[in-house]
C-alpha cells in the first residue's frame, strides 16, 4: 500500500497515537471546564482554556452513521474498495470518524454497539472498532 | 412586512457543459455580459463586483482582482467569499445590505467555474493533522452518505425515496433547454446506477460541470426604472455548524432551518406562502433536509412527502428546482437556483413556469455540512 495517509504530529495529538499504539483511546480533557474535546486541538471550544490533559475512555461506542465507500478518492484507498466508514457516539461524549474491522465488512448496521481496536498499519496503530459482544 | 431593501434586476448565464482550453473567467466574462444584457444597463453602472472563485481559480480569495481587471471594472465594494454552495446567498445578502447602506449602488455578483474540464472531483478529506483520511473518509458524497444513513437509520427513509428526488429532477431538466442532462430515468435506473458510498448511487449525486453565473443587485428606486421586471428581495438568512464532530447534531444540519426561518422572518412569510422552491441539491438527500427544515414537512416526513414525485413536481404542492437543480440542470453550486428562482418570479420558465408564483425560496449548503444560506424572492 503507498501513499498511506498519516497524521501530522504534533503537541495537540502525540498523546492520541502513543495512547493508540499502547491500547488506549485518549482524548483531550479540558482542566478548567472538564470537556472532553474532539478532534484534537489546541484548546477548549467551549472555554478556550488551553490546559488539558489525555484522558483515556473505555473504547466503547455506537454506530451514528454507516457509509461503505464504492469509489476511489484517494491511491492509498483504491485497492481497499469497498471498505466501510463509520461516525461513532463514544459513551462518554465524543464523536469519530472510524472504520468498523474488517474494512470490508458489511454486516452491521447503524446502533450496533461497537468498542475499539487497535489495528497497526504500518508504523502507525489506528484506532478503529469492532461490533461488540 | 418584507425588507425590500434591494431587487435583482438581472441574471445571466454562460453555456454550461465541459468545454475543454476555456477559462472559468472567459465562462464568468459570458455570463455578466449577458447578466448586463438581461438587466438592460451599460457595464459603468456596476459599482460593486463581488465573487466567488471557482474550484479550479488560482486565484482564490483575491479572484474579485483577477476577474475586476478582465471586466474593466474599478468599483465601490469589491471581495470573494468561498463558502461552498451557501455563497451565492451569502453573496446576494452582501450585495443587499451594501446598497442598503449606499455603499454601492448596482453590484455584480458573479461565479466561474471550469470544474469538468479541470478534473475537479470534490474528494477532499476533512480533518486537519489528523485528517479524516487516515480513515479513508474523503469527499462530499461522503459527508451527504453520513446524513443519509442516519436519516433512513432514524426515520425509516429508503433509496428509493431518495431516487424520487433524482427522477424529479431530471423530469424538469428535460422542460429546461439548457440542462446538461435531459433524458429521463426510472427508480429502477437510479436503483441499478453503480454505488458511490453506500447509501447514495450514481443517480443520487450531482453533476460536475463548467459555466458561470452572474446576477445583478440594485436599489428598488433603480430597479422601478428597469425595461425588465424586477424581482424583489424580501428576505435573507444565514445560519452555520462551523463544528463538525463537536456538535451532536451536525450531521442534520439543523442551522439550516436557522436560516430559512431568519428569511422567513424578514420577508414576513411562513412555508406555506411559498409558491416554488429552489433547494440545493448537491445530493437527493439534501432535498429531503431541506423540506424538513423549511417546514414543509416535519422532521422525518420528508422520505414519504417526495415517494412518486407528484407533491415536488409542477402541479403538485411544491415544485421544486423546476429547472433540474444541480442533480440535472447544471452544477453551479446553487447559483443556477437563484436563477431560477428569479425566472420564475418573472413568470419566464415555459413549460415548467409555475402559474401565479409570487414568493420563492432558495437554499444553499456548503463545504462539510457547514455553511447555509437562503433567500426568499418575490415577484
Ligand atoms: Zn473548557
Amino acid at each position: 500500500m503507498t501513499d498511506l495517509i498519516r497524521p501530522v504530529v504534533t503537541d495537540n495529538n502525540r498523546g492520541f497515537w502513543e495512547g493508540a499504539a499502547a491500547g488506549e483511546l485518549r482524548v483531550q480533557r479540558c482542566l478548567a471546564c472538564d470537556h472532553l474535546r474532539y478532534p484534537l486541538a489546541p484548546w477548549c471550544p467551549v472555554c478556550l482554556d488551553e490546559r488539558w490533559e489525555w484522558q483515556a475512555l473505555s473504547g466503547r461506542g455506537t454506530v451514528l452513521s454507516k457509509l461503505v465507500f464504492h469509489q476511489s478518492y484517494h491511491p492509498a484507498w483504491k485497492d481497499r474498495l469497498p471498505y466501510n466508514v463509520v461516525l461513532v457516539q463514544l459513551e462518554e461524549g465524543p464523536r469519530m470518524i472510524s472504520n468498523v474491522l474488517p474494512l470490508t465488512g458489511e454486516d452491521f448496521a447503524v446502533g450496533d454497539a461497537v468498542e475499539v481496536a487497535f489495528d497497526p498499519e504500518g508504523e502507525v496503530t489506528i484506532p478503529r472498532f469492532r461490533v461488540a459482544g | 412586512m418584507s425588507w425590500d431593501k434591494a431587487a435583482i434586476t438581472g441574471v445571466g448565464t454562460s453555456r454550461m457543459g465541459k468545454f475543454p482550453g476555456v477559462t472559468s473567467n472567459q465562462l464568468a466574462k459570458e455570463a455578466f455580459v449577458n447578466a448586463l444584457g438581461d438587466a438592460g444597463i451599460p457595464k459603468d453602472e456596476i459599482d460593486g463586483l463581488i465573487t466567488m472563485p471557482g474550484t479550479t481559480s488560482p486565484e482564490g480569495a483575491k479572484h474579485y482582482l483577477a476577474l475586476g481587471e478582465l471586466l474593466g471594472i474599478n468599483p465601490r465594494i469589491a471581495w470573494s467569499i468561498s463558502m461552498g454552495g451557501a455563497t451565492v446567498g451569502t453573496l446576494v445578502t452582501q450585495a443587499a445590505l451594501a446598497i442598503e447602506a449606499g455603499m454601492a449602488s448596482t453590484v455584480a455578483v458573479v461565479f466561474g467555474d471550469a470544474a469538468k474540464t479541470g478534473g475537479s472531483r470534490f474528494g477532499a478529506a476533512a480533518g486537519d493533522d489528523d485528517s479524516w483520511g487516515i480513515w479513508g473518509m474523503f469527499g462530499n458524497a461522503a459527508n451527504s452518505a453520513i446524513a443519509a444513513s442516519r436519516h433512513m437509520a432514524v426515520y425509516g427513509t429508503t433509496s428509493e425515496q431518495l431516487g424520487w428526488v433524482g427522477v424529479t429532477m431530471r423530469k424538469h431538466a428535460a422542460l429546461n433547454p439548457n440542462a446538461i442532462m435531459r433524458e429521463p430515468f426510472t427508480i429502477e435506473d437510479h436503483q441499478n446506477s453503480r454505488m458511490i458510498v453506500d447509501p447514495l448511487h450514481l443517480l443520487d449525486c450531482c453533476l460536475i460541470s463548467d459555466g458561470a453565473v452572474a446576477i445583478i443587485v440594485t436599489s428598488p428606486e433603480r430597479a422601478r426604472d428597469n425595461a425588465t421586471h424586477p424581482v424583489r428581495i424580501m428576505g435573507m438568512g444565514q445560519a452555520h455548524s462551523l463544528q463538525k464532530l463537536e456538535k451532536e447534531d451536525w450531521w442534520y444540519m439543523p442551522h439550516q432551518r436557522e436560516a430559512i426561518f431568519d428569511a422567513y422572518r424578514m420577508a414576513g412569510v411562513g412555508p406555506t406562502d411559498i409558491d416554488v422552491a429552489q433547494l440545493y441539491d448537491n445530493f437527493t438527500i439534501s432535498v429531503l433536509l431541506w423540506l424538513e427544515h423549511a417546514g414543509f414537512v416535519k422532521p422525518g416526513e420528508a422520505g414519504p412527502f417526495v415517494e412518486g414525485g407528484e407533491r415536488i413536481t409542477l402541479g403538485g404542492e411544491l415544485p421544486v428546482n423546476t429547472a433540474g437543480g444541480n442533480l440535472s440542470e447544471s452544477y453551479m453550486q446553487g447559483w443556477l437556483h437563484v436563477v431560477e428562482g428569479v425566472r420564475q418570479m418573472r413568470g419566464e420558465c415555459g413549460p415548467r413556469q409555475v402559474p401565479g408564483a409570487e414568493v420563492t425560496l432558495v437554499t444553499g449548503r456548503g463545504m462539510t455540512l457547514n455553511t447555509s444560506a437562503a433567500l426568499v424572492l418575490g415577484r
